[in-house]
């Protein structure tokens, strides 16, 4: 007894290996994106991005000749005027040090949002990755089609990038056009690039750090009991124990976190920012100056150099990692 | 090497280019450290259904694994319609589909929405994906359930649900291993009978794995038996059944020594069974000579059933052929 098929047939060209892999994050993504606390972090990351735009955008405003400080000060009487004039002077005949310093803070202060919304979503990202397909055999399904694992692992990357721009750099970089696009004079524009890029590398350096570790910690075990606690231990715990400050250089090394402040420091060069300021600006308060001074001090990154090695060392070791195990069993 | 002597029915609508072989492997090995699984398999499969036979461990899922480049083959080579599966990784699989024996899913989505997602994996936009999907998802007779989380399903609709991702993208050959595994019997009946389709209607070449060998012998037209990693046997069951010895049963309605004595002086072999039928070594493919020697010895009328179970008796000498070549 044979059955009849009437079906439809496909005789098209298959579209190719981009769209496969394009496949493999996008429905990675979407998935997560239905989940509530995904959401909830959505919410957060957005809000810290249209956060940077306010403060970017009153700064703007507030510090620009004839701005609304200006204005504000001349009510309140003719030395109030004065010194929001030199506030304003300050701006005009320091644009490096003001406006690029302004938004070396405030991208500083955002990349701590960013990381830390990131690697929430990766605690819950984890398992997802490899760990799931690995427990249910689903590996066997992408590789029985015309996937290479490494096609496959692009994929998974796909999905860590995606969520990595939603909560980090997609907000970053709507917080600075929205402060920049209303700014007085394209000072603002051209003075808040190089914070920009700066703050760019780095998160372009936590990506592909973060991406390696979350899919080596994904691709160590086979249950999601397994892989979140050790995802955890990686990131919370040994980063507790690296911050202790009896803790040995190579302990400190061995926690991602620490590595990536360092990477920050040092990339973001808040230090030098500070410095710079308390250096060059003709500040009233010379206490002032010497905090700035000082603040700076404690920004600077003490071991950068050795945190960009370790952070490769770990990509290496997770490459290493989930490149053995993406066998079907 | 072992190729095909007999030329296969062609498909009622044939759809693609034909080609003569779909499967073309030379000495290809397969080892685990000192376990080998693959040992110098050659072979020329034509398009059709085919069944891949074997004991446990014989290398039959090895086999399916390493024309699927799941599995590394340690030696030889093999082409895939056509193409080579070392050189033309991606293209090799373009148009195969595998079921697996074991259970596999992506877990946390619906049936519909996991078997769209496999089309996409192989190329397909979309929207054909999706309209395949729900044609095939109906021809393996899943109905609202494909809607739900295919982590809720029964061993039966993951047994179809994941015939249905062997289908979706229309493909030249699919790779099934042990399909029937966990289905009732509607459900496996059903499942045959779209197997045995899938050539005669779609001229979809099948390679079907099973240890249910009244499965293979129903739907295939050819087996191969892999033994200890070797091919035993390949070549269509019509013709290796001329090659074999007959077996015929008898079920006497009465008097069963008579036709024991009869047989026996005809120089029949004959075996008494635990159901009282009486088990004949059949000298041709005819059983005229039964019916003559029961005329002639006025024996009692009898029920006469000619290969009860033809491809069991194959497998078990095919089998017991090799272990006592190697020995």
């Amino acid at each position: 007894m044979e059955a009849s098929l009437d079906l439809s047939r496909w005789r098209e060209t298959p579209r190719g290996v981009g769209y496969r892999r394009w496949t493999i994050a996008s429905t990675g993504l979407r998935q997560m994106f239905q989940l509530r606390f995904f959401k909830i972090l959505l919410a957060l990351a957005w809000a810290s991005g249209v956060a940077l735009a306010l403060i970017g955008f009153l700064f703007g405003q507030t510090v620009a000749t004839g701005g609304w400080l200006e204005t504000a000060a001349a009510s309140i009487g003719p030395r109030a005027q004065a010194m929001a004039q030199v506030v304003g002077g300050l701006i005009t005949l320091y644009p490096d040090v003001c406006i690029g310093g302004w938004y070396t803070l405030v991208f500083w202060a955002h990349s701590h949002v960013g990381l830390w919304l990131s690697l929430f979503a990766l605690t819950v990202m984890v398992p997802r990755l490899i760990t799931r397909d690995r427990a249910t055999n689903a590996l066997t399904v992408y590789l029985s089609r015309p996937l290479t694992s490494a096609d496959y692992l692009l994929g998974k990357l796909g999905m860590i990038v995606g969520v990595l721009v939603a909560l980090w750099t997609g907000p970053l970089l709507l917080g600075w056009f929205l402060s920049v696009v209303f700014a007085p004079d394209t000072d603002f524009i051209i003075y808040s690039f190089e914070p920009l890029l700066r703050a760019l590398t780095f998160h372009g350096i936590a990506l592909v750090a973060l991406s390696a570790i979350a899919l080596g910690v994904s691709a160590i075990g086979r249950t999601v009991r397994n892989t979140i606690p050790i995802w955890i231990g990686l990131w919370l715990i040994l980063g507790f124990v690296a911050e202790t400050p009896k803790a040995p250089e190579w302990l400190q090394r061995a926690s991602f976190t620490r590595n990536l402040t360092e990477t920050r420091q040092g990339l973001l060069r808040l230090d030098a920012a500070l410095i710079t300021a308390s250096q060059s600006l003709p500040l009233i308060d010379a206490r002032f100056a010497e905090n700035l001074s000082r603040a700076g001090d404690k920004a600077r990154a003490s071991d950068f150099d050795g945190a960009l090695m370790s952070l490769g060392v770990f990509v290496l070791i997770s490459s290493f990692v989930f490149t053995r195990r993406l066998r079907p069993e | 090497m072992h190729t095909a002597p007999t030329a296969l029915p062609s498909p009622r609508r044939p759809s693609r280019p034909t080609r003569e072989f779909i499967i073309e492997t030379d000495r290809l090995g397969k080892t685990y450290g000192a376990q080998q699984a693959l040992s110098d398999v050659s072979l020329n499969v034509p398009p059709g259904t085919i069944g891949l036979l074997g004991p446990n461990g014989a290398g039959k899922s090895t086999f399916i694994k390493c024309l699927l480049n799941l599995e590394t083959p340690t030696t030889g080579v093999a082409r895939v319609l056509g193409c080579d599966i070392r050189a033309s990784h991606r293209a090799s699989r373009e148009r195969v589909g595998y079921s697996p024996e074991q259970d596999c899913h992506i877990s946390g989505m619906a049936g519909c929405e996991y078997v769209t997602y496999c089309g996409q994996l192989s190329g397909m936009p979309m929207r054909v994906s999706r309209q395949r999907t729900h044609e095939i998802l109906d021809l393996v007779r899943m109905g609202q359930e494909r809607y739900r989380s295919v982590d809720t399903y029964s061993t039966g609709m993951r047994q179809r649900v994941k015939l249905a991702q062997a289908l979706v993208h229309d493909p030249e050959v699919i790779f099934l291993d042990e399909p029937t595994n966990g289905l009732d019997p509607s459900g496996r009946e059903h499942i045959l009978s779209l197997i045995g389709s899938l050539w005669s209607d779609l001229g979809i070449s099948v390679v079907m794995s099973s240890h249910l060998l009244r499965d293979v012998e129903r739907v295939c037209d050819r087996v191969i038996i892999i033994g200890h990693g070797r091919v035993i046997e390949h070549d269509s069951i019509a013709a290796l059944k001329t090659r074999y010895r007959r077996i015929v049963e008898l079920s006497p309605s009465s008097q069963p020594e008579r036709f024991v004595a009869a047989l026996a002086a005809a120089g029949a072999a004959v075996t008494t069974l635990s159901n009282d039928r009486l088990r004949v070594e059949s000298k041709s493919e005819s059983i005229e000579w039964i019916l003559q020697l029961m005329r002639a010895a006025r024996l009692p009328p009898a029920e006469i059933i000619a290969n009860p179970d033809g491809l069991h008796e194959l497998f078990i000498q095919s089998i017991a052929t090799s272990h006592g070549s190697q020995s």
